[in-house]
């Protein structure tokens, strides 16, 4: 096939693995959340609940799009579209083994935390277009939120960067195979030097994602949805598809880093890389059901607490940090 | 608990019309509407901090209101009633007591007493035209009309 | 709401949207113009009366700046059924549904206080029993009603899974009070004279196997919120009452304790079976949320421990005095206390010797509660304003009766 053919396809791979993440990890969070509250979640449509999600699905595609009269028409109907395409951009550097992958980018995690980076616009633009005070303030507390953190999220990962040589996601990995005294395996979670990293990442990313505890932008027991009010039906489900794509992201984007990607260390090569995105799918599932234990358990931060955490903690450490381990780095080798 | 008459009356001495008696309630002081204002005051400075309670009451001729007035420090309370009629006005107290805020909103609306000197003198519980709840000339209807519709 | 505002008994009071067009409604400020010429406007935001937090049906009318509350006008009224008007239609024994209506997670604590006020004016004397009856069911009531709340203030801070474990403790006390009363939450338990029934077969199994498990959820739930420190950043400095604030508003209960106040009713002016028994009172220092918080958790515990004691002292006997069947207790006046989940519920009561009550004030603590949350607000940012709300605890049918 030609080039742009298999490019084709290979997108709408992506867009198809967005749209299953989407509805696997709806009925995830909900059934993860039930059994953290003592009670079951979705039982009854299909086994065990598991059509639930796509009846919701359908549900939202044949409601009622209502669009308020005193809008802002046109940002009002792109800022669904200006969430939703960074959150599919972002799938094109992943990792999900040596051959499976939309492209190999040279500047893989960087071209990622950009794209990212252009969500918390189309969030602002949501919430000011909906002309609605409780959708502007979440609007603002969205881009004071997210966009402050594109610079820890950015700062925290660098020493690893740093160690490995190179922004490429697959070279990450690949500088993660293999183990230590044949049983450590050579993920960078088990590398002291790594272990502020992880912290500083791991919370970076939860703000960016708007995960509890730092989900204020639609806090719901303050404002309402917050900037996702006033929309209905599928722009509704694309604001929501998007957030949860974003989630999926961030943990494979964790998994890629800390833990190894999508090889398994105890297997020889040969068999493990056969069946690498099976790993590195569960392994990215497993991360997003520490992130929604922690979403159903922690209360949230104020607005203002959180930017002080940002501003006056996270940056300075993780400056302290990446000069610290570039010494390191370069004494070791 | 209960504090003496005595004492009361001195606190109170130079308001007219000033009753101190000791009945089933506790120790009431009935004052003219006039001297609220003073009685409270009068308490206030005797060691009475709070305004736990006030409300008024149809008797039929006119609008009892009652205060009741506690002093922590001391573990004693007080009664004041003062009588106003239909229509009258009465003096907010809230710079004495900020506890009586909402409590005369609601006092006024629904016996229809007027509201003087109070910040935000708006209705409280009940809609526009509603008519004074609490009277007693403001029928409803008993059990027996609900029962029998 | 109507925007035509009629004064038709010329009453005088200035009606909701009877303001100049263009100027913010009573109790509200426009902002100066900024520094270097830069104007900012605040924000007049509505909160309520639906909303996924508040405690029933409030409303806040608050002016931001930004994030921070720059004033705030509460406008209740959304439940207001008439229940002092109603009283002075109904038979004495038939006052306690309207009753467990107002507070309606601690009825039997409304009803309570109606039939002492009751008792005052007629001669007779309520057995040992009915009292140890009364106070076993408040304070079954006290506990249920402080898992509510504790529920919902991990629920307005986002942590969904402590409202659940909440809610099944209270599973388990609903349960026991349905046993006891025959219904969940409106009881129409106490009557004056003492209660309606005694305790039926099998319930002192079920209250003692709650009583097992129940200090030990505590402890955990203590420890799930309480000992989070996201938590206790949002909670601790802010909603800060002093004691002379406490006491100009008229507060009760454990607002009041927590600012220090050591005035709990139940040992200050005692009533049915609290002389007895052996409790603490927890107090705060501060005033702030966290002391607020901590009084509370404080409070189910003694609470746990007082219905231990009174499972174990039961007297036998009777559990009402004999009361004629249609109730006209002496004319005069009266006025009873309890001290109920939210602080002190009161009832004035006057009667002139006829089977209705001439007139029935009900006090509900949360009212003045709720004018201390105007002078509260400002100051605070937006994300605190559930905060506060949540840690007064205060009930909206008790307000609006």
């Amino acid at each position: 096939m030609s080039a742009i053919g298999i490019s084709a396809l290979k997108v709408l791979a992506a867009l198809g693995l967005m749209l299953a993440n989407g509805v696997v990890m709806i009925y995830m969070l909900r059934k993860v959340l039930g059994h953290l509250h003592i009670r079951l979640g979705p039982m009854h449509v299909g086994w065990k609940g598991t059509l639930q999600t796509v009846m919701d699905v359908l549900k939202l595609l044949t409601k009622e799009d209502i669009t308020p009269r005193a809008v802002d028409r046109w940002l009002f109907r792109i800022a669904p579209a200006v969430v939703f395409i960074p959150s599919l951009m972002a799938y094109a550097a992943l990792p999900f083994s040596d051959t499976w992958r939309v492209t190999n980018l040279d500047t893989g995690l960087l071209y990622t935390f950009a794209v990212l980076s252009l969500v918390p616009m189309g969030i602002l633009m949501a919430g000011w277009a909906s002309n609605n005070k409780w959708s502007l303030l979440g609007g603002m507390r969205a881009a004071a939120q997210q966009i402050a953190y594109e610079v820890p999220l950015l700062l925290s990962v660098l020493p690893i960067v740093m160690l490995v040589g190179s922004m490429n996601l697959g070279v990450i990995v690949e500088a993660q195979r293999g183990t230590v005294l044949a049983v450590i395996p050579r993920w960078f979670i088990m590398n002291p030097l790594f272990w502020p990293t992880f912290l500083l990442y791991s919370v970076s990313a939860l703000i960016e994602t708007n995960q509890t505890p730092f989900d204020m932008s639609e806090a719901e027991s303050e404002i309402v949805a917050g900037f996702a009010t006033e929309y209905s039906a599928m722009k509704f489900g694309l604001l929501f598809l998007s957030e949860f794509s974003n989630q999926f992201i961030v943990a494979a984007l964790t998994v890629t880093l800390f833990f190894g990607g999508w090889t398994l260390p105890w297997i020889p090569e040969a068999v493990s890389n056969s069946f690498g995105p099976v790993v590195f799918m569960l392994k990215t599932y497993l991360v997003i059901a520490v992130m929604m234990w922690i979403r159903g358990t922690f209360p949230r931060v104020r607005i203002d607490q959180l930017m002080q955490l940002g501003w006056q903690r996270l940056i300075p450490i993780s400056l302290v940090w990446i000069v610290f381990s570039g010494i390191v780095i370069k004494v070791w080798s | 608990m209960r504090p003496e008459i005595a004492d009361i009356e001195r606190s109170l001495a130079g308001l007219f019309e000033a009753q101190v008696t000791g009945e089933l309630l506790g120790v009431v002081a009935r004052v003219s509407l006039a001297d609220v204002a003073g009685a409270l005051e009068a308490l206030k400075a005797a060691g009475y901090e709070t305004l736990i309670d006030f409300d008024g009451t149809d008797t039929g001729e006119l609008i009892e209101l009652t205060y009741r007035l506690r002093s922590y420090a001391l573990d004693l309370e007080v009664w004041v009633k003062a009588p106003v009629a239909y229509g009258g006005t009465i003096e907010s107290m809230w710079y004495e007591y900020p506890s009586a805020l909402m409590p005369e909103r609601e006092t006024a609306e629904l016996l229809g007493v007027h509201l003087a000197g109070h910040p935000n003198p708006k209705r409280l519980l009940t809609t526009d035209g509603v008519e004074p709840l609490l009277r007693k000339s403001v029928a409803i209807r008993t059990v027996e009309e609900v029962r029998d519709r | 709401m109507t925007d035509h505002c009629d004064d038709t008994l010329g009453v005088g009071l200035l009606c909701e949207g009877q303001h100049e067009p263009g100027t913010p409604p009573a109790g509200l400020r426009r902002a100066p113009s900024g520094v270097d010429g830069l104007t900012t406007e605040h924000l007049i935001i509505n909160m309520g009366p639906q909303h996924p937090s508040t405690h029933g049906v409030l409303r806040m009318i608050i002016e931001v700046d930004g994030e921070e509350v720059v004033a705030a006008e509460v406008s209740v009224g959304y439940l207001h059924r008439g229940i002092e008007k109603l009283a002075e239609h109904r038979r004495y024994d038939a006052v306690g549904t309207l009753m467990d209506r107002g507070d309606y997670v601690s009825g039997i604590m409304g009803e309570l206080a109606f039939a002492l006020a009751t008792e005052q004016l007629m001669e007779i004397e309520v057995p040992r029993k009915a009292h140890w009856l009364r106070s076993l069911t408040s304070e079954l009531n006290r506990l249920a009603s402080h898992l509510v709340w504790y529920g919902t203030f991990g629920l307005d801070t986002g942590a969904m899974g402590q409202f659940l474990y909440a809610m099944r403790e209270r599973e388990a006390l609903l349960d026991i009070l349905e046993a006891i009363s025959g219904q969940r939450m409106m009881f129409n338990y106490v009557r004056p004279g003492g209660v309606v029934a005694d305790l039926p077969v099998g319930v002192e199994e079920k209250i003692r196997a709650f009583l097992g498990t129940f200090p030990m959820y505590l402890d955990e739930y203590d420890q799930l919120l309480g000992g989070n420190e996201i938590f206790q950043a949002r909670v601790k400095g802010i909603g800060v009452i002093d004691r002379d604030m406490a006491l100009a508003f008229g507060l009760t209960g454990a607002n009041l304790r927590a600012s220090g106040v050591d005035f709990d009713i139940r040992k200050a002016r005692p009533y049915a079976a609290y002389p007895e028994l052996d409790f603490d009172v927890p107090l705060g220092a501060k005033g702030d949320a966290w002391d607020r918080y901590t009084v509370r958790m404080g409070e189910m515990a003694q609470s746990a421990r007082m219905i231990g004691q009174l499972i174990d002292g039961m007297p036998e006997g009777e559990h009402t005095a004999k009361v004629p069947r249609i109730i006209r207790p002496a004319a005069g006046e009266s006025y009873a206390s309890v001290e109920s989940s939210r602080g002190e519920t009161a009832v004035h009561l006057v009667s002139d010797g006829t089977e209705h009550p001439y007139r029935m004030h009900y006090r509900g603590p949360s009212l003045y509660a709720v004018q201390a949350l105007e002078e509260l607000l400002p100051g605070h940012l937006l994300g605190d304003v559930v905060m506060l709300i949540g840690s007064t605890d205060v009930m909206l049918g008790e307000i609006d009766r």
